[in-house]
């Protein structure tokens, strides 16, 4: 088991291949309807590793979600770059798969209807479209759901149906924004285990929002603690488990609970400054 | 309560409503000039003048019919247009703010003068009615959909017609077909009000006539009719729209 | 477990453009487009682009609008339209309110009115015309009828549904405070509806207006929407303008110093639509 491995900014190049996303001296600007714009993010650097999983971390208003936004292509940049394989990012695309808190399902779509969309969009032939939804509804033991609409079910079900659309266009990269905040903890730690084993199985590359630390902690290989607003990289800290462990198993080891601590202790001053407005 | 029960319970009133009107008409409190029986407005259906009335009905009907056979595409798709692109809801958005305060009825006496006394004006003047809430609702509809919706159909390869058909139409869709039920009301009332005063056909002229000519079962008659296709639009649309949102959340 | 919203975007693509824009567009298009129009149509006129009788000089209209307000017409006829309208309104608005107020708390009442008012709501009560006509005269008093049945049936039922949708809890808050039942309806139902109550007098007021205007295009008698049907009668295409104008005038002045009435007697409601 590796170390808790404290280091500012960008991580060590122990991959040999070049990063699969590439964040560059970025800054970005929130212009609100009234008022003066608010600087959201401030100088971010940052590398994400090819199949690893990325953990952004920090209070509410720091800006995590935003880089994820960006990231996604659905905000410009206005400074900085932001490169995804080599090429900047523009508009979003199915390479990169994103799944939202509030799901985001189309609730005139039944489940299946859902899951098909970003196949159909794909232009992939009727008989392999079903396959493949039926594949990834059953890999998110929603079988038996397809001709449910999203009204019909519950939170944590709407969830999995969100990432089963999102998973089965089979994208290199997975971002999330703070996926399991809207569901109750049971739920939660339940579909944790189940998306850590779902990346086992298929690696990708997951840059995932949270401000939870023990979900940080517990998905993530590498997590970026963020400040408050305006959003920096504080620290980036190597939080990765040995192969195989399960949610469960590595909750119950020391190494998780020093490691929480450890992290806990760089993210509350952050968060209590982000509780009295940010930094700026 | 069973489902028939229930139909009855809600339908009660107004049949008290409907024994209350035969009783004071039949009881002589008020004079049959100022209020027939019902049973001799209910006659007229079967008598004389119920040709008559039937075609101009079905007559005034069908302009209504056209008239939203044309707003409701147009509509929704300016509502939706103007949402989304800017160049188009600069030119467009202060021409519906002038058009919104305007009571739709002021513009009568223009389309008699533009278009004459014909069909074309009176479904002109319904067309330009139904539209306006039409493309506020699609627009309204439009604007509030969750942003996350339409990102995540763009990251699952989603061309921009293909966002603005497949997500933002279907996720405005409850917004609209409110819309289309308030211009269905208006519809109405233009109709009539059209008749009204362009007065050469239809059931409102009627109306109007058979009062003006003392033939008061008839024109109640009238009046019942147009009431009664108002109300059997609106429940037919209720129900259409429930059908057409099957599965979403009410 | 709050559910954000996410901000709004502005990506490279045609997406729904940026707050900031949409605002300025709203407050100034309407001028700035009004204006343009005006100036394509006068330009239009003076270069006999279009007949006179089809579409008078917009110079052509403002003169008259300015010869009928130094002789008075002008004055009688907003006067006489308004008035019609502000007292159905009124009429309709104080009915309706304690109608509606009545028929959320009175399970009896509900019964009976629930079906009717339902019924009545989709109808055109202006087929009905000719019977108030009968029944009420050729003057103001079956104008004014009209107004009020026309409107009655959309503010009881807002009003219904807001006291109707009030939270329970604070009516029982109430309650256990000492309030009588009488003082809960008006001290904390009402105000608590009021919102959505304001909203159905906001819809039901160009109703009003509308039905005047069809009462004085039908029956005569003075009024903006008879000297509009008498202008078309004679052709007088430049009087038939200024009447479009001046009710469109009055059309906006009366919805925006609702919108103001609003913002005066609610300001305790927080404005509509996120500034997040």
């Amino acid at each position: 088991m590796t170390q808790a491995d404290v280091s500012p900014s960008s991580g060590g190049g122990s991959d040999a291949a070049a990063p699969v996303i590439g964040v560059r001296d970025l800054d970005h600007e929130y212009r609100p309807q009234r008022g003066k714009p608010v600087l959201a993010l401030s100088n971010i650097s940052l590398d994400v590793k090819r199949r690893e999983f990325l953990a952004l971390l920090g209070p509410s208003g720091c800006g995590k979600s935003t880089l994820l936004y960006l990231i996604g292509g659905f905000l410009p940049v206005q400074k900085g770059s932001i490169s995804v394989n080599g090429a900047p990012v523009v508009v979003p695309g199915p390479d990169r798969g994103v799944v939202f808190q509030n799901f985001a399902l189309f609730p005139w779509k039944t489940v299946r209807q859902n899951v098909l969309y970003g196949l159909e969009k794909q232009g992939i032939a009727r008989k392999e479209r079903e396959e493949r939804a039926s594949h990834y509804i059953d890999m998110v033991h929603l079988s038996g759901f397809e001709d449910n609409y999203p009204s019909q079910l519950s939170g944590g079900m709407k969830q999995r149906v969100a990432i089963a659309r999102t998973l089965a266009t089979e994208p290199g990269i997975l971002l999330m924004d703070e996926p399991f905040g809207a569901l109750d903890s049971q739920t939660r730690t339940i579909l944790q285990g189940e998306l850590l084993s779902i990346w086992a199985r298929s690696p990708m590359t997951v840059v995932f929002v949270t401000h939870d630390v023990r979900e940080a902690v517990l998905l993530a290989d590498r997590v970026a603690v963020m400040t408050a607003r305006p959003g920096t990289v504080k620290a980036i800290v190597d939080t990765r488990f040995p192969e195989g462990m399960g949610a469960e198993e590595i909750m119950r080891t020391r190494e998780f609970t020093e490691r929480v601590d450890a992290l806990w202790g760089m993210v509350r001053s952050e968060a209590v400054a982000a509780g009295a407005g940010g930094r700026a | 309560m069973s489902a028939a029960a229930s139909l009855f319970s809600r339908a009660a009133p107004l049949l008290i409503l409907a024994a209350l009107w035969e009783f004071v008409a039949r009881a002589g409190i008020v004079s049959p000039g100022a209020l027939p029986a019902l049973s001799s407005v209910l006659a007229v259906f079967a008598g004389e003048f119920s040709r008559e009335l039937f075609y101009h009905t079905w007559l005034s009907l069908v302009r209504g019919a056209i008239a939203m056979a044309f707003a409701i595409p147009f509509g929704i798709a300016a509502g939706i247009l103007i949402a989304w692109y800017l160049p188009v809801r600069v030119v467009l958005n202060p021409l519906l703010q002038c058009l919104y305060p305007m009571p739709k009825v002021a513009l009568i006496p223009l389309t008699i003068i533009w278009l004459g006394i014909g069909n074309l004006s009176k479904i002109s003047l319904i067309f330009v009615g139904a539209l306006v809430p039409i493309v506020m609702s699609a627009y309204q509809g439009a604007r509030s959909i969750e942003q996350t919706l339409l990102w995540t159909a763009r990251s699952l390869g989603a061309r921009e017609s293909e966002v603005l058909r497949e997500v933002l139409l279907p996720a405005a869709l409850p917004e609209i077909l409110n819309g289309v039920r308030t211009a269905l009301a208006l519809a109405f009332i233009l109709i009539v009000a059209g008749e009204f005063v362009i007065a050469n056909n239809g059931v409102g002229n009627l109306i109007n006539l058979w009062g003006q000519a003392g033939q008061y079962p008839a024109m109640f008659a009238g009046v019942l009719l147009i009431s009664a296709a108002g109300f059997a639009v609106d429940r037919a649309f209720v129900a259409l729209s429930s059908r057409m949102l099957a599965g979403r959340q009410s | 477990m709050t559910l954000r919203k996410a901000p709004a975007a502005s990506s490279a693509g045609s997406a729904v453009q940026s707050e900031i824009w949409r605002r300025r567009v709203d407050f100034w298009g309407p001028f700035v487009t009004i204006a343009i129009l005006l100036a394509i149509w006068e330009a239009a006129s003076q270069m006999r682009l279009v007949t006179p009788f089809l579409l008078p000089a917009v110079s052509t209209v403002l003169a008259r609008i300015a010869t009928d307000f130094a002789s008075g017409k002008l004055l009688i006829d907003v006067g006489m339209t308004l008035y019609r309208t502000l007292a159905g309104f009124g009429i309709a608005a104080i009915c309706g309110v304690i109608l509606g107020l009545l028929i959320a708390r009175v399970a009896g009442l509900r019964w009976f009115f629930d079906p009717v008012v339902s019924a009545g709501l989709p109808i055109p009560k202006i087929a009905l015309m000719p019977v108030f006509m009968l029944w009420f005269g050729l003057f103001d008093a079956s104008k004014i009828a009209m107004v009020v049945f026309s409107a009655i049936f959309q503010i009881i039922i807002a009003t219904w549904w807001a006291a109707h949708s009030v939270e329970k809890e604070l009516v029982w808050s109430a309650r256990s405070l000492g309030a009588s039942e009488r003082q809960i309806l008006f001290e904390v139902t009402l105000p608590a509806a009021a919102p959505q109550i304001f909203t159905g007098l906001q819809v039901a007021f160009p109703l009003c207006l509308i039905v005047t205007l069809v009462t004085e295009m039908l029956m005569g008698g003075e009024g903006i929407g008879d000297t509009m049907l008498q202008n078309a009668r004679y052709v007088d295409s430049p009087g038939l303008f200024a009447g479009i104008f001046i009710i469109g005038a009055v059309g906006y002045i009366c919805i925006a110093l609702l919108e103001w009435l609003r913002r005066r007697l609610l300001g305790w409601q927080a404005a509509g639509g996120a500034s997040e």
